[in-house]
């Protein structure tokens, strides 16, 4: 059994000091801009949904030691992932001393990237004066790179989810390697919104080269460098300054995965939180090994999980840099479900890596009650749909997450339909942009009433949503968490678990978790589901008045309301 | 040309400028904004500065209010109720589902402008081409009717799924509620937006539904007062999207009027570009809490078609500008890791900087500004003495948890830091716009602005720094200078094909037949994306003599100069806009500087941001002040400072500005 320890050391001991403080603000603030100019670019240029709407991308400076410069607000379930990335993409194309200005280089190797092959990584070198300073890096969702189909729940090994590309040039020294693009072109079953995407990532890519390089000019490497070890300084001292306040301990939380999509089984896990001092290690070896069924979570996205529950419990609200993570010690077991080797499958790897976000915060409730609120609907209810246009014969392909009730918390009522925390700044697309695209007609987009887990404070409500298909159609479903119901916390009720059934023109429904390529005749009718958050201290001390506000604007039924908090008639 | 009034009412005061066109003359008054009623600050404004007579003689009176904001920002509008289609009714709740803090786990929505026994559900269905899918079920719309009248409704949203595609519903629902005799304003979804996207669409026509009904009575209010006291032209008001409306359009239409405080100085920017022939120009307009800049190329307002107002988006037109917590009042702390930080927290003007002298205790961008003698020691302010030691007392126990050397450092590091946080979002609005900040003129303003002009100039390389005239009551200026402006849209999504052209046209001439614009200019605009895209670009058609190809070539442009490529993939229409413009006066003279009667003079020892060090500096007062100069030092006038730094050279313009060169690249 080989245990591994994921430490984040200081890359240059000693440089912080002598850096100016104010500087060092000013380079803070650029870094974040430029990330952000970066981000903008590729969200007005993206051909796919995926990209434009559901946020499905990250992009990050990171320096010539691959420590995180910064990260715009995107995708949170891509923090600090592209790291990985960037070190994987520069070894495969031979290491530092084989960049040249103007190189593009294309990585998406699951187990460098923590995500599925339609992850894919654009990595740019940035030079000052023939210096390597750093690297910019997006990593978007493709919407489709080959696999088996173009969103997989069942596959079981790594091969059968896309086409790899282990660190190749796309442009070499500015120029596009055409060999490399016809690879991607043949691979992909709609290669024009590829093609437009890998454009707008490429654009975005050198736009965020540009804006550091000139931030580098601006102040000189020298400065930059020292400025930088200062600002990581500042925000390793942002998160243990939190850190400290939690009372040193050995905290531990446990749950259920609904199964691997292949072999129809509970997969039980734990997660164990060290707190000593201002340092946290977060134990993740309490799991199977590596499962059949692609939800192992690659060392990557493992990582991410950890920086996700973290930002959001210690951030302090600041977009993060590697200094952030630097009190962060990860423990995981090489050939397990977090932390898989090749070939397991791992296409649906976030549903271990959103559960244990949820979990390692749920472990902490005993620490620092006021942080932590109940559990969420807990998934991002990813839906993938995909045809050929009647009439047109057009090949269509469109994908979603979809909002979940949030928990309550020891003061307040959880929100209503939300995105997963570890899709946070996703937007859900408006039922007339898809009727305007997408053979659909949407029949109820709604707060599902009585969802919400009762308590002292109640869940946030969960979503119902209902697709009439209008043309026959494919639809795989990545749902999870549909069998756990969101948990309660201090006497609090459970909230409702996903779900999705197809009702078919012939009057017959089916429940559907995990599933690739559903087919849907012309008529049938998906619903859609969504959990809801669980309640927080126990109904019968709700107020009154919350329970008849409730009742009034529909939240709630008078069944519910009679049966979950009596005490309020 | 005519006699102008503009009166802007901010959340501080109400400015007032008044331009003669018989004598030349200019009148500037300031009187505090009275926010339960603003209309008396507004006539105070008026009474204090503007003799019947000449009231009488005004053409146009221009008005920037914020009373439909206000509405907004504090619920309180009226009770609106809201009939949608079944299955829909809560959209307005659902929103998009993301948050406004991405990494904030408690983070929850606003509560909605209509609460959710108010959101009532009709049976109806009409597809995204516009066919009917179902027929309106009247007794729905009936029941609503009764709801509404119950729960004591005031104002009714009609807002149906695709209704942009086919109002036929939305029209009928409106003639049913009229008909079960419900009084009050109805907005239509179809009439304020014609947009698709059915969140913001509905959050666009519940927002117009709650502010109207304080609007309307506010304006009518206002016009009666003015009448009162002899005034005879006509009442306009300032729109989100630039120019303004008349009293009519504005009281059907307030949701066009909330986002449109910023646009004065935007339009104004735009102006004096236009006179100076600058042909890339960045608004940087200072005041006490923010920032606001806007990117002017070619004497054009930079135009977006959705703007958010307190978190709800709006399918209105609106000027671009931008806005950070970077203002005079904006807080210097040391946060727990040991940076100094930068706003956006402001001392707002209660309890005000440090060097007010009352109350506030926690250092400002003023107090440093003031301890670097940028501010003259003797300048007064508003009427307050500013205290240097309590800007110096302020400042300095920030050094300790900064590792910071001493006050002058810290004092200097704020100034800087605010700086940047300006650069910084000048360099948002141009390079969104594939616009190279480097080539552009800094037009500084509001009454920070001048002081922070060389500095921006320096964090972004740039030449050129224009202080136009009244500075700190440059944005007023822009609204004695505005058009009269009416707008409206329709998504129309298809490929942009020959065939598409006619329908283009029949679609812009019914959107002109519904804005009534007599002897105004036309303009059509299109949205245009890459099929495939989602995102559009706004470019500008002649219908009349405009093929395919040439509207197809002008997308293109524009699209390669944001994005730095061009695509071969088709294009889509989205959206067809259709404008008005009657041009009031379009040869209106810059507004010269009012006399100082600023005690200037002397020497002030000022710190020089490029030298690192003191320097004895001269202070010159604006008026008389020919150049050139070469800094450092002090341009005064009342009110505003221009702070030209060593490497700068700074003249007077025969426009009545300060051009401010930079000599050498510091």
């Amino acid at each position: 059994m080989t245990i591994v320890r994921t430490v984040y050391t200081e890359a240059n001991p000693g440089l912080a000091e002598g850096a100016d403080p104010v500087v060092t603000e000013i380079i803070r603030q650029g870094l974040n801009a430029a990330a952000d100019q970066m981000k903008q670019s590729l969200i007005r240029t993206a051909f796919s949904p995926i990209i434009y709407e559901a946020l499905d991308f990250a992009v990050a400076f990171y320096d010539a030691d691959l420590c995180m410069l910064a990260q715009a607000p995107t995708l949170p379930a891509f923090m600090g992932t592209l790291g990985f990335c960037v070190r994987e993409a520069v070894d495969g194309v031979g290491g530092p001393a084989a960049l040249a200005s103007g190189d593009v280089i294309l990585y998406n190797d699951p187990y460098g990237t923590g995500s599925h092959p339609q992850d894919a990584a654009m990595v740019v070198p940035i030079f000052h004066e023939d210096v390597l300073v750093g690297y910019s890096a997006i990593k978007a969702h493709w919407l489709d790179i080959g696999g088996k189909d173009p969103y997989c729940t069942d596959t079981v090994d790594v091969h059968q989810e896309g086409t790899i590309f282990p660190g190749v040039k796309l442009y070499d020294a500015g120029r596009l390697v055409t060999d490399i693009y016809r690879m991607i072109l043949a691979n992909s079953r709609m290669p024009e919104m590829v093609i437009g995407d890998i454009n707008a990532m490429v654009a975005g890519a050198r736009t965020g080269a540009e804006a550091l390089a000139a931030l580098v000019r601006r102040h000189g490497l020298d400065t930059f460098r020292r400025s930088v070890a200062r600002m990581y300084a500042h925000g390793e001292a942002l998160v243990r300054a939190w850190f400290e306040r939690l009372p040193d301990g050995v905290y531990t939380a446990d749950s259920v995965i609904d199964s691997d999509g292949v072999n129809q089984e509970p997969i039980p896990f734990g997660v164990t939180v060290t707190v000593d001092g201002s340092s946290v290690t977060v134990d993740l070896t309490d799991c199977p090994d590596q499962v059949g069924g692609p939800v192992n979570c690659p060392l990557p996205s493992t990582v991410a999980a950890v920086r996700i529950a973290v930002a959001f419990l210690a951030g302090a609200g600041e977009q993060p840099n590697e200094g952030h993570f630097r009190p962060l010690e990860l423990v995981t077991r090489l050939g397990s479900l977090f932390h898989p080797v090749r070939p397991a499958p791992c296409f649906m790897y976030g549903i271990p890596s959103d559960h244990a976000i949820e979990l390692i915060i749920r472990s902490l409730a005993e620490a620092v009650p006021d942080s932590v609120p109940a559990a969420s609907g807990g998934d991002i209810n990813a839906l993938v749909w995909w045809g050929t246009r009647e009439g047109t014969g057009e090949p269509w392909a469109d994908g979603a997450p979809h909002p979940v009730g949030q928990g309550a918390s020891r003061s307040a009522d959880g929100a209503s339909a939300l995105m997963y925390i570890s899709e946070s700044a996703t937007r859900f697309t408006p039922a007339e942009v898809w009727e305007a695209r997408n053979p659909w007609r949407i029949e109820r987009l709604a707060l599902a009433a009585d969802s919400g887990g009762p308590g002292r404070f109640r869940g946030g409500l969960g979503l119902d949503l209902s697709f009439r298909v209008l043309e026959d159609q494919y639809l795989t479903s990545g749902l999870a968490r549909t069998a756990l119901a969101p948990w309660g916390l201090e006497g609090g009720l459970p909230g409702r678990p996903n779900r999705l059934t197809v009702e078919y023109p012939d009057g017959r429904a089916e429940d559907f978790s995990l599933k690739t390529r559903v087919f849907l005749p012309k008529g049938a009718v998906v619903h859609l589901r969504t959990g809801s958050g669980g309640g927080y201290g126990p109904p019968s001390e709700r107020d009154p008045e919350a329970v008849r506000a409730d009742l009034r604007e529909g939240y709630i039924t008078p069944e519910h309301a009679r049966r979950h908090y009596p005490h309020a008639f | 040309m005519t006699t102008v009034i503009g009166v802007d009412v901010g959340g501080t005061f109400t400015d007032l400028v008044l331009h003669d066109a018989a004598t030349g003359e200019i009148r500037v008054a300031k009187q505090p904004t009275t926010p339960a009623a603003p209309e008396l600050g507004v006539l105070a404004a008026v009474d204090a500065a503007v003799p019947a007579g000449l009231l009488a003689r005004c053409a146009h009176f221009v008005h920037g209010t914020t009373v439909g904001l206000n509405a907004l920002l504090e619920s309180r509008g009226a009770a609106v109720g809201l009939i949608t289609t079944r299955g829909f009714r809560d959209v307005l709740e659902i929103r998009r589902g993301d948050r406004d803090d991405p990494y904030d786990l408690f983070w929850t929505p606003p509560p909605p402008l209509v609460p959710r026994r108010l959101r009532a559900e009709a049976s109806e269905r009409v597809a995204a081409d516009g066919s009917v899918v179902g027929g309106l079920d009247e007794d729905d719309v009936l029941r609503a009717a009764r709801l509404f009248a119950e729960e004591g409704v005031e104002a009714v949203a009609i807002v149906l799924v695709n209704s942009y595609a086919n109002p036929g519903h939305e029209l009928r629902a409106a003639e049913l509620l009229r008909e079960a005799g419900f009084t009050g304003p109805v907005s239509l979804s179809h009439e304020v937006s014609g947009e698709y996207r059915e969140y913001e669409r509905t959050c666009t026509t519940v927002v117009d539904a709650f502010v109207r009904h304080r609007m309307g009575p506010y304006l009518h209010n206002l016009d009666r007062e003015l009448r009162s006291r002899g005034f005879g032209g006509e009442l306009l008001v300032t729109r989100s999207g630039g120019g303004a409306l008349t009293l009519a359009e504005a009281a059907a239409r307030p949701f066009e009027t909330i986002l449109s405080g910023p646009v004065a100085g935007a339009a104004a920017t735009a102006r004096l570009a236009a006179t100076l022939g600058l042909g890339t120009a960045v608004a940087a307009d200072v005041g006490g809490t923010s920032f606001d800049t806007a990117l002017i190329e070619d004497g054009r307002l930079p135009l977006l078609y959705q703007g958010e107002v307190v978190g709800l988006p709006l399918q209105s037109p609106w000027v671009d500008v931008r806005s950070v917590g970077a203002g005079g009042g904006s807080i210097a702390y040391a946060d727990s890791g040991g940076l100094l930080r930068v706003g956006p927290r402001s001392a707002g003007a209660d309890p005000g900087p440090a060097c007010y002298g009352r109350g506030g205790a926690e250092p400002t961008v003023t107090d440093a500004a003031l301890h670097l003698g940028m501010i003259p020691a003797w300048h007064i302010s508003g009427g307050i003495e500013l205290s240097a030691d309590a800007a110096a007392d302020a400042l300095a126990p920030l050094a300790g948890p900064t590792g910071i050397a001493d006050a002058d450092t810290v004092a200097e590091g704020v100034v800087r830091i605010a700086a940047a946080h300006m650069a910084q979002a000048v360099r948002g609005v141009t390079v969104e716009r594939g616009v190279d900040a480097r080539g552009a003129a800094i037009v500084a303003f509001g009454g920070a602005g001048p002081l922070f002009g060389c500095l921006i100039a320096d964090e972004l390389d740039v030449d050129t720094v224009v202080v136009p005239p009244n500075a700190g009551n440059f944005s007023a200026v822009g609204l004695v200078q505005a058009d009269v402006v009416r707008s409206a849209a329709r998504t129309l999504v298809r490929p942009l094909d020959a065939d598409a052209l006619p329908v283009i046209e029949g679609l812009a001439a019914a959107l002109f037949d519904r804005l009534d614009g007599a002897g105004a200019v036309r303009e059509v605009d299109l949205d245009l994306r890459h099929r495939g895209q989602e995102h559009t670009l706004t470019v500008p058609v002649r219908l009349e003599e405009d093929d395919v190809e040439a509207i197809g070539a002008r997308f293109s442009a524009a699209y390669h100069r944001s994005f730095g490529h061009r695509l071969p993939d088709p294009l889509e229409v989205v959206t067809v806009r259709a404008t008005t413009r009657v041009v009031l006066d379009a040869d209106r003279p810059l507004v010269p500087a009012p006399p100082s009667g600023e005690a200037a003079g002397g020497a002030t020892r000022l710190w020089s941001f490029r030298r690192r060090a003191w320097a004895e500096a001269p202070v010159l007062a604006r008026e008389g002040f020919t150049g050139p100069a070469e800094g450092p030092l002090l341009v005064i006038e009342p009110t505003a400072t221009t702070y030209v730094d060593a490497g700068f050279a700074v003249e007077a313009h025969g426009s009545g500005c300060l051009m401010i060169t930079r000599k050498d690249r510091g």
